[in-house]
């Protein structure tokens, strides 16, 4: 997918859009993982991305993007070194539900939402466990619907949305605990043009309301969307751009 | 969506399977209730016994098969009668014989006229027998009603004719429904001269009844008091072993149904390992995982509880009605068979839930996401 299917307007939609803070939200430390059978998936890997950028991984199949975004998530750990995010160690956390919960939400390229209960449950049911009642556990969610323009379609099956609007319901489900931090795997992997230009311009819209968005993606032109990219070949960075002034 | 309705939600979704396994819950639940109404409803018959006499205790030989079994002699009667804060000791002779289809078990009591009123018995109609009278009865008005007859009809019992002199009524149930007999004829026809099967004490006023007790169990060591219906083991051996099978099946029926219970739970947990894995993902607990599986536990459990109490009901109904257990067989639905049920089926689904809701806890999120 290039820019320019994407259209001209893409990159006005995400790019300058508030300044970038300088404080570090996630800093990983010469992390190694190493899977079971040896696999090397990240050697040595320094990042550090600050508070409000969008950044966004790229690189070939098998480089370790979506590695390296699930040690973000605490959803994996490192074989090595340390990964930090929000000043919290992973390496050192016992609890990470907590963690998970508040301070990161997951957008996954297959969306992974439940296909038996409604759109709007599917975004309220990351919100138990917080300090939420149902009342307002049923109207955050169909505030979030409304913000991902799903407004009217809180009702339905995920099964009678389309991909796009699928991924809507992911990004407005992993928005709901307010989370400074969104993580999203290749969130337009599946998506045609049109969709994933929605997709980019959600995103634009969320790192403008102040949250840090790593995106890993493998399609370039998605990638000089955002504020920063950085190029992952054998489990290192090996280049970082930046795509625009901040 | 509430959290509760969201953990229910797997219930609706699969009911072939909800169903089928509150269906073996129900199942389980039916036998265990089944058998505990059964011997409750023996207790509550041997209860009934001793509270013919009105009586402040019964005393009975310690250790025998069953109630009836138990003799006291002469000898034995004499020495309760001596002890200390007696005020009066009536012996009794209890038999029990198959009059007719309808009463298989019919109680006949041997007991000497002068120690009726101390027995607590009314002559409604006619007159007492004589004391050495050898085919002389009287009914219990209840016993007279369902066979029909009335002061001077004959009644067939022991083996021979015996003509009614009088209806009685004790205000029990048990002894309305049935016969009394002076107590040297019914010891002839059952060829235990001397013997009776319990004695019925009052204390004296101004004596502790306990006291009494303690001094008859203490100096007669052969004999037992029973005051309540949960002393009947003293006596009767039979009840032990009724209440430990019970408690045994309900043991093995809590086992049985956590296996099954356990295996269907490991099912849908393996069915739903993705979404598990999600929710894993996005911040849910560990704690609140195995309160998603539990909960589907005890709804399961409590539907399983609520069908089986209603199918044990029907199956003792329809038991007491069978012709070979007509008279024998008598339920009793105490409020102690809903907590049975209830503790039965919610300890099957707890414990058999239990490893599944653990394993579901223990999932990795990032392994969970990416089975297939």
């Amino acid at each position: 997918m290039s820019e320019a299917t994407l259209g001209p307007s893409t990159s006005s939609l995400v790019a300058g859009q508030g300044a970038i803070e300088q404080a570090p939200v996630i800093e990983l430390r010469d992390v190694v993982k190493r899977y079971r059978g040896g696999v090397l998936a990240l050697d040595r890997l320094d990042l550090v991305i600050a508070k409000r950028e969008f950044v966004a991984i790229s690189g070939p199949s098998g480089c370790g993007k979506s590695t390296l975004l699930h040690l973000i998530a605490a959803l994996d750990g490192p074989t090595s070194g340390t990964v930090l995010v929000n000043g919290h160690d992973l390496t050192k956390m016992h609890d990470l539900s907590y963690f998970r919960r508040r301070d990161v939400g997951l957008v996954f390229q297959l969306h992974n939402l439940l296909p038996r209960i409604s759109v709007l449950a599917n975004v309220e049911i990351v919100m138990y466990g917080t300090h939420l009642n149902n009342r307002a556990r049923h109207q955050r969610a169909k505030e979030l619907l409304e913000e991902v323009d799903l407004g009217g379609r809180g009702n339905r099956l995920p099964t009678q949305l389309s991909g796009g609007e699928r991924q809507r319901v992911a990004i407005a489900r992993a928005l709901a605990n307010e989370p400074g931090i969104l993580l999203a795997d290749e969130p337009t992997g599946n998506l045609d043009a049109e969709s994933a230009r929605r997709i980019m311009e959600l995103f634009g819209r969320v790192r403008s309301d102040g949250v840090t968005v790593v995106m890993v993606t493998h399609d370039e032109a998605l990638a000089a969307l955002a504020d920063r990219t950085d190029r992952i070949e054998a489990g290192r960075i090996v280049s970082s751009t930046r795509n625009h002034s901040g | 969506m509430p959290y509760l309705s969201f953990a229910l939600r797997n219930l609706k979704a699969k009911k072939g399977r909800s169903l089928g396994l509150a269906a073996a819950v129900a199942f389980a639940v039916m036998t265990v209730v089944t058998l505990a109404v059964t011997s409750s409803g023996l207790e509550e018959s041997a209860a009934a016994i001793i509270s013919i006499g009105k009586a402040d205790f019964t005393i009975a030989q310690k250790g025998v098969s069953e109630l009836l079994s138990s003799t006291i002699d002469t000898g034995e009667r004499a020495r309760i009668e001596a002890t200390p804060g007696i005020q009066s000791a009536v012996g009794v002779l209890v038999e029990t014989e198959k009059i007719n289809a309808q009463n298989p078990v019919f109680i006949e009591i041997g007991i000497s006229p002068n120690q009726l009123k101390q027995f607590g018995v009314t002559i409604v109609k006619g007159h007492v027998y004589s004391p050495t009278a050898s085919h002389q009865c009287m009914l219990g008005w209840r016993a007279a009603s369902n066979l029909g007859l009335h002061v001077g009809s004959s009644f067939r019992a022991n083996g021979t004719v015996n003509t009614v002199t009088g209806i009685y009524s004790t205000g029990n149930s048990f002894g309305d429904d049935a016969a009394m007999f002076p107590l040297p004829a019914i010891q002839g026809y059952n060829r235990v001269p001397g013997i009776v099967t319990l004695v019925f004490v009052k204390v004296k006023p101004g004596y502790q009844v306990s006291k009494v007790e303690q001094s008859i169990n203490h100096n007669m060591p052969e004999l037992t008091t029973i005051r309540t219906a949960s002393q009947f083991g003293r006596a009767d051996r039979n009840l032990v072993y009724l209440r430990a099978a019970v408690t045994g099946s309900t043991i093995l029926a809590v086992i049985i149904g956590a296996v099954i219970v356990g295996n269907t739970m490991l099912l849908s947990v393996f069915e739903r390992t993705r979404e598990l894995g999600l929710l894993r993902a996005v911040g849910w607990t560990r704690r609140r995982i195995v309160g998603l599986i539990l909960i589907e536990a005890i709804a399961l459990g409590l539907i399983g509880a609520c069908i089986g109490i209603g199918l044990s009901f029907a199956v003792s109904t329809g038991l007491e009605h069978l012709p070979a257990l007509t008279g024998i067989l008598h339920t009793n639905f105490t409020p102690m068979a809903f907590w049975r049920a209830l503790y039965t089926a919610l300890g099957m689904t707890l414990i058999g839930s239990l490893y599944p809701a653990l394993r579901a806890a223990l999932l990795i999120p990032l392994r969970a996401l990416s089975y297939e």
